[in-house]
């Protein structure tokens, strides 16, 4: 361990397999993954769109209050974080929708309130992305630098980078990073629109894929410098961190692999690891073909033979969208912890174009560097190892 | 409010070029808007600044890359010839201009025909791809979203990202535009007549190029600093790079009035008061800063406002 390094100190998750990144990860890991399911939310106005809902017995917008603070909570109590810590902390928060579900519930709840009236159209009243962090910090009392990224997928894995860029200069003490996303019927409908939800079921890296499937969820990654960070059964230490912004394409990444190869590249190089001696590879594996196809082939042509197993949660957890960095990375934590990294779920046929199979069995989680991937809309890439020691 | 060593730059951070654009939709200029007439139509300054129509943009990504190139258009070439270049774009509501339209499609027809394109160009990062794509920009290109503090945070990250050396020149702007209604838009922006400036709502996209270019600088940044709701007020004394007769204070929407009478009232102070020319948005940081530093006026210029939360936060430029 090194003063300079930095490392994981807490994580927490709130994702449609359970409250908790250690019961999410449990259920990944014995294979009890449920489909996901149509309209399961009350505001949600299509039987149509299938997504991955965090179960819940209330409305959606205590839910989505309570899926914030059950991701916090859970990472401040793994990470032991005094009040004083808690205080002198910094926030970086990535969310696309932020508390827009709002708007939609109040809209929804007003129609079936009012079922004979003339619906009114729907206001758009949230504060923008800033107000999550701004009532986060109001809530446990952070009062440390503040940021929030709305960058559509990258949202929390870019907060992460950019997190560790500034532990690194020592401009802050401590980051709290955090991911949120509830479902909204406006990232269903806008993703359906652009033809890129898979209708039937989310099938990462596989030949038959068709779109993916739209998930909801919280996470929370606590990151500092040095080695207080032993509160977890191994210490992890986050290194690499790597992002770059394509101005190529809107919605993909290049097909030809390139862009994801160059990215990865450089998260190998920033972090002295070599290719070799990556265990396996979270992978970003929306389902969609393009994403897939370009990642599948970047990573095919950066590790040829010596490509480790690659796993995509999404066919278990859904596409979180703006919490899929910070979401996966704690539940990919909790993973390593129980000691095993769980298979991809959703894949059925190989893909010849793409070249390999993500891994379809459970793989022991030995000690060493595990690559993560995020690939976004508007040509962004993140790219880090979790090392585990 | 102390100020600590991370936020006073180490050394002063040059800015290149600076360029406003309110209400009115004049670059640089000022010029007659009313709060009842907005929003006005951006298809003029598109063809001056762009060149050419975008068709398929709303207003906000228009702006965006108008008030942005037209900071970048001010500057000569070679500067940014084999540069590493960053956008931060700053924004507080984001493109509410074209989400709004999108999910009333969606609820008006339970599913029916909301338009791809019009969602594609509402995700929180598309305005600034088709910046970076307009500029030739690749590498960090980040959209931060912090209330009324969006701009302040953007410019602080910026400097950090220039003080690392991972960029050369960092294009750090704020955009955001009015999207009716007025009482929503106020709503949004969380105004009460307690919790702010009595003055209409307006819109803007300001930008400052910063960096490394000591010889072609129209002024510099001293600092940008935040402090949480129970710190004192502004030490003067300890502001860095005060040595100038003609000190401005530039308050913001949410600066009481009785503030504003304490700082005329100092010695070497006087007010710049920009808002009346953007009106309120959540990034007017951004417009008064490039406002002052377009302006003909020379010396410090102090720029305060806190959030709703009363979380403070200053920009301290010098020209």
């Amino acid at each position: 361990m090194s003063d300079k390094d930095i490392y994981v100190r807490g994580w927490g998750a709130v994702t449609t397999l359970g409250w908790s990144a250690p019961e999410s990860a449990k259920n990944l890991i014995e294979g009890k993954v449920r489909p996901a399911k149509a309209g399961e939310a009350s505001h949600l106005i299509s039987s149509e769109f299938k997504s991955f809902a965090v179960p819940y017995d209330g409305d959606h917008l205590s839910k989505s209050q309570k899926m914030l603070e059950g991701a916090l909570d859970e990472a401040i109590e793994r990470a032991g974080l005094s009040p004083s810590e808690i205080t002198e902390s910094s926030l970086f928060v990535g969310t696309t929708g932020g508390f827009f579900i709002r708007n939609e519930y109040e809209f929804t709840e007003e129609i079936r309130r009012n079922p004979k009236k003339e619906s009114p159209p729907i206001s758009g009243r949230n504060r923008g992305p800033g107000e999550v962090t701004q009532v986060i910090a109001d809530k446990y009392g952070i009062k440390g630098m503040a940021f929030t990224l709305s960058m559509a997928c990258v949202s929390s894995s870019h907060a992460l980078v950019v997190a560790a860029k500034l532990l690194e200069q020592k401009k802050i003490k401590r980051a709290i990073v955090f991911g949120f996303e509830p479902l909204l019927n406006l990232t269903l409908h806008g993703f359906s629109s652009l033809l890129l939800c898979d209708y039937d079921q989310c099938r990462p890296f596989c030949a038959t894929r068709s779109g993916m499937q739209i998930g909801e969820g919280a996470g929370a990654v606590i990151l500092e410098r040095g080695d207080k960070a032993r509160y977890a059964k191994s210490v992890y230490k986050f290194a690499g961190g790597y992002l770059f912004n394509d101005n190529s394409s809107l919605t993909s990444g290049g097909l030809d692999g390139e862009l994801v190869k160059e990215v990865v590249a450089q998260t190998l190089s920033l972090s002295r690891v070599s290719a070799s001696e990556i265990v396996a590879i979270k992978a970003h594996g929306t389902g969609t073909k393009d994403n897939d196809l370009s990642e599948g082939l970047g990573l095919h042509k950066l590790f040829g033979e010596k490509l480790s197993p690659v796993v995509s949660l999404k066919g278990a957890l859904g596409h979180a969208l703006g919490a899929a960095g910070a979401m996966e990375t704690a539940v990919w934590l909790s993973c390593l912890e129980e000691g095993l990294i769980p298979k991809s779920f959703g894949f059925r046929q190989l893909d010849e174009e793409i070249g390999f199979a993500p891994a379809q069995k459970n793989n022991v989680a030995s000690n060493g560097a595990y690559l993560c991937t995020f690939f976004g809309f508007g040509g962004t890439c993140t790219s880090y190892l979790i090392i585990k020691e | 409010m102390s100020l600590d060593k991370t936020n006073i730059f180490k050394a002063p951070l040059p800015v290149i070029a600076a360029s406003f654009l309110g209400p009115a939709l004049v670059a640089n200029g000022d010029a007659l808007w009313e709060e009842a007439k907005l929003p006005l139509s951006s298809d003029e300054i598109v063809q001056k600044i762009m060149g050419q129509p975008m068709r398929r943009a709303g207003r906000f990504i228009k702006l965006v890359c108008c008030g942005a190139l037209n900071c970048l258009q001010s500057v000569p070439k070679e500067i940014l010839h084999d540069k590493k270049v960053g956008i931060f774009l700053s924004t507080g509501l984001g493109n509410i201009d074209e989400i709004l339209p999108f999910i009333t499609q969606v609820f008006k027809h339970d599913g029916g025909f909301p338009s791809p394109n019009q969602f594609a160009n509402s995700v929180s990062n598309a305005a600034a791809f088709f910046l970076a794509r307009e500029a030739g920009v690749k590498g960090i290109i980040l959209t931060i979203s912090e209330e009324e503090l969006s701009f302040e945070s953007a410019l602080w990250l910026a400097q950090t990202y220039l003080e690392s050396a991972q960029i050369d020149l960092a294009l750090v702007g704020g955009c955001d535009v009015f999207t009716p209604t007025i009482e929503e838009s106020r709503e949004r922006m969380n105004l009460t007549t307690d919790n702010s400036r009595l003055l209409p709502v307006g819109e803007g996209s300001s930008w400052l190029l910063v960096g490394r270019g000591e010889q072609q600088k129209i002024g510099d940044i001293l600092a940008v600093h935040f402090a949480p709701p129970e710190k004192g007020v502004l030490p003067e004394k300890n502001l860095p790079g005060m040595e100038t007769k003609e000190n401005y204070f530039l308050p913001g929407f949410r600066v009481k009035e009785e503030q504003i009478d304490i700082w005329k009232n100092k010695n070497n102070w006087q007010i710049h008061d920009y808002l009346p020319c953007c009106g309120i948005h959540p990034v007017a940081s951004a417009f008064g800063i490039a406002h002052a530093l377009q302006s003909k006026k020379t010396g410090c210029f102090l720029h305060y406002n806190v959030n709703a939360a009363g979380r403070q936060a200053f920009i301290l430029a010098r020209k």
